[in-house]
């Protein structure tokens, strides 16, 4: 940084004043909670006796109980789906909203909405729109003489589960998408419209190359959250007593632990999606260091 | 100088030591008044009830207050279980009977056997099979409050368009199913409008255990190591349902059930549904006329499922006598009319659950035929590690109810998986 204000004093006594307060919070707070999961994820617990000592049993668990494997397989699937569709549409909203609309800021509230709103009231709306008899979905596509579409059967689910997850982040994307795109500066697409490129061209051409690094920080945040979705997914396709049609790895967590009595289990599943997790951050990490251009 | 102080604590210390000892029993709970907390799950309606239940037991017993919290099914198991492993747990609070060995066997709950053998005779009024659940070899640590007996609801406008009779007390599965064939209706372009007969078959209270019952078989052996749902008889009750939905069409499958919000009798589309009392007073909304029967009976003769909600007290209570004496008052006339009036379950209290309080509310129907069903009511089983066997069940099935997998063999997986359950939980 060249311009801004200059600390006073030296850089480093700033730095670490500035980071103590979140740094605290992190000690105290999530580093206790993640040792307290690493232990429990050796032992069998139920909350209300103590703590035994169970070795790699959680552990053999994860790899043999098919409830777990089908878990994990459904939390890949929907990332697999989730990550391109939050990073794609997030960017469209946002080269959008870049444009000198009328009424933008009415726009750009409207998209932030989701992201502030508490999920399960926004998943008992989705609820109402999805339904099929009484759904405001199918009832507009019985108006334009479609089929009506059972959106939360067995094989719709999980796209009209996606469908909601995306339109619930779109609103975060788009501020990190806008902030990437305002400080591109306008020359390059005055130089680029001179030489006779076409809005695709200036898009593909200037646009993206130079937003990488947004679109690299949003793809690992989307995938970061991905791997923790449950709030929509559990709204929306929960049955019985506390069963989920879509059950992802964060619900057999939750389940496991508050249902079960199991919260040596749950722990080794939490630290099972911690393993997935870092594993996705190494693989984006090497990406980055081809693919995304800093200025 | 300190040598004087050492030995005046010394003193001091076996003086209230003494002081201690000198004191037999702890004063009686009446003496002072104490706050006792107490935590449900309901909704606002029944909140409304106990706080009336809650004011009159402060009136007989002024020196006690109740401090009641509510909250939704599944908040409730959460706030309880961490305030339990906290070591703060509320002094009273209900528990479901399925569930209460889990809490039980872990030692959270105090023992109100010696409190229940000082008041000789306290029981002697309630159901016997209502306290069934919470007897354990040394003695009971919950107290019931109110029962589910499961009966047939049935839509009597369905039934007369159709012409059919309505199901009476010797109904047996065959009349059911026959009855449940006549109601189906299909229209000119094959899609069903209306069904039969509808249940939902992830727990087994609503059919599957009645039906599994009424054909000889059962649910789980004595000592709760083997599930014995897959057995022949029981399989005999499953193919009923099975063939119900698949051959006959007279039942919506769990995907078509779901797009009348889980429940088709409500919405007007199937003519009968196994449920208990609590669905009472949200079928009173309803805009059909229906009353209740019997369930039918099997070749083994007939059977429902009898389930009771309960109150426990924490074992780190700081006051168990002022919080068994407002079980004790649960339990009384006055309170057991409340909850009769609440209308969701049926009273515990013979004397209140045969009197008017519960026979003549307002909806429109025979309250009877829940009480008299006792009479061949069989407990919803009660085991540690209840929640997770009936999820493997409940889940290990699913893909039958919605059509995907073959009967046989998805059962046999369910039962594998809940076996391992049990074994778990030794």
């Amino acid at each position: 940084m060249e311009f801004g204000l200059k600390p006073l004093g030296r850089e480093k006594f700033w730095l670490w004043a500035l980071l103590t307060p979140t740094l605290i919070g992190l000690l105290f707070g999530a580093l206790g909670s993640v040792i307290a999961t690493v232990l429990l994820s050796f032992a069998k617990w139920d909350l209300l006796t103590p703590p035994t000592w169970a070795g790699l049993v959680n552990y053999v668990d994860l790899f043999t109980d098919p409830k777990i494997m089908l878990a994990l397989t459904n939390t890949l699937k929907f990332s697999a789906l989730y990550v391109p569709g939050v990073v794609i549409v997030s960017l469209l909203v946002a080269v959008l909203m870049n444009r000198k609309l009328r009424g933008v800021s009415f726009f750009r509230t409207a998209y932030f909405l989701p992201t502030v709103t508490s999920a399960v009231a926004t998943a008992l709306v989705w609820n109402m729109i999805y339904g099929r008899d009484t759904g405001i979905l199918n009832f507009i596509l019985e108006r334009i003489g479609l089929q009506p579409v059972c959106w939360l059967c067995a094989e719709n689910a999980m796209y009209s589960v996606v469908l909601v997850n995306i339109w619930g982040a779109i609103g975060e994307g788009m501020i990190i998408f806008l902030a990437g795109l305002t400080a591109i500066p306008r020359e390059y697409y005055e130089a680029a419209e001179i030489d006779g490129a076409n809005g695709f061209q200036q898009f593909f051409r200037i646009t993206i190359p130079l937003i990488t690094p947004s679109i690299f920080f949003q793809t690992l945040m989307s995938t970061i959250n991905a791997f923790q979705a449950f709030d929509y997914i559990y709204m929306l396709t929960r049955r019985g007593q506390g069963d989920s049609s879509i059950p992802v790895v964060v619900f057999s967590i939750y389940r496991n632990g508050w249902n079960f009595f199991n919260y040596g289990g749950a722990s080794a599943q939490a630290i099972l999606l911690t393993v997935v997790v870092a594993i996705f951050m190494a693989i984006s990490f090497w990406l980055e260091r081809r693919y995304v251009v800093y200025e | 100088m300190k040598r004087l102080m050492f030995v005046l604590v010394i003193v001091s210390l076996m003086l209230a030591a003494c002081g201690g000892a000198a004191t037999p029993t702890p004063a009686p709970v009446s003496n002072e008044p104490v706050t006792i907390s107490m935590m449900m799950w309901g909704d606002p309606a029944e909140l409304e009830v106990w706080n009336q239940i809650v004011a009159d037991f402060h009136t007989a017993n002024p020196n006690i207050t109740v401090k009641v919290e509510v909250s939704d099914w599944d908040s409730y198991w959460t706030k309880l279980k961490t305030m339990l492993s906290a070591g703060t747990p509320p002094d009273v609070f209900t528990m479901d009977a399925p569930l209460y060995l889990d809490y039980q066997s872990r030692g959270v709950l105090l023992n109100l056997q010696p409190y229940l053998d000082k008041n000789p005779g306290m029981l002697d009024g309630v159901y016997p099979q209502t306290l069934e659940a919470y007897k354990t070899p040394d003695g009971m640590y919950g107290l019931p409050r109110d029962f589910q007996t499961i009966v047939l609801f049935y839509n009597k406008d369905m039934f007369d368009a159709a012409k059919v009779a309505y199901p009476t007390a010797d109904w047996t599965y065959d009349d059911l199913r026959n009855a449940a064939k006549s109601l189906t209706i299909t229209s000119s372009d094959g899609k069903t409008t209306q069904y039969g007969f509808y249940s939902d078959l992830w727990d087994m209270e609503l059919v599957w255990s009645e039906g599994i019952w009424a054909y000889g078989g059962d649910i789980i052996n004595a000592d709760h190591t083997k599930t014995l749902v897959s057995e022949p008889k029981a399989l005999e009750a499953w193919q009923l349902f099975h063939d119900m939905m698949f051959v006959d069409k007279s039942w919506p499958d769990s995907t078509t059930a779901g797009e009348y919000g889980g429940d088709p009798f409500l919405a007007g589309v199937a003519a009968m549904t196994p449920i208990g009392h609590w669905a009472v007073p949200g079928y009173l909304e309803a805009n059909f006329k229906w009353d209740v029967a019997p369930m039918p009976k099997g070749p083994a003769g007939q059977a429902t499922s009898v389930n009771s909600a309960g109150f426990v007290v924490g074992k780190d209570s700081k006051n168990p006598d002022a919080a068994f004496a407002f079980l004790k008052y649960v339990l009384s006339e006055p309170a057991q009319k409340h909850l009769a009036e609440l209308g969701f379950a049926c009273p515990v209290l013979k004397s209140v659950a045969e009197s008017d309080a519960f026979l003549k509310q307002k909806a429109p129907i025979d309250q009877k035929i829940f009480l008299d069903s006792l009479a061949f009511a069989r407990m919803k089983p009660v085991f540690k590690g209840y929640d997770e066997w009936s999820s493997a069940i409940g889940d290990g099935m699913a893909t039958i109810w919605t059509g995907e997998t073959e009967l046989g063999p998805t059962l046999d997986e369910a039962v594998k998986a809940a076996d391992d359950v049990l074994a778990n939980n030794k």
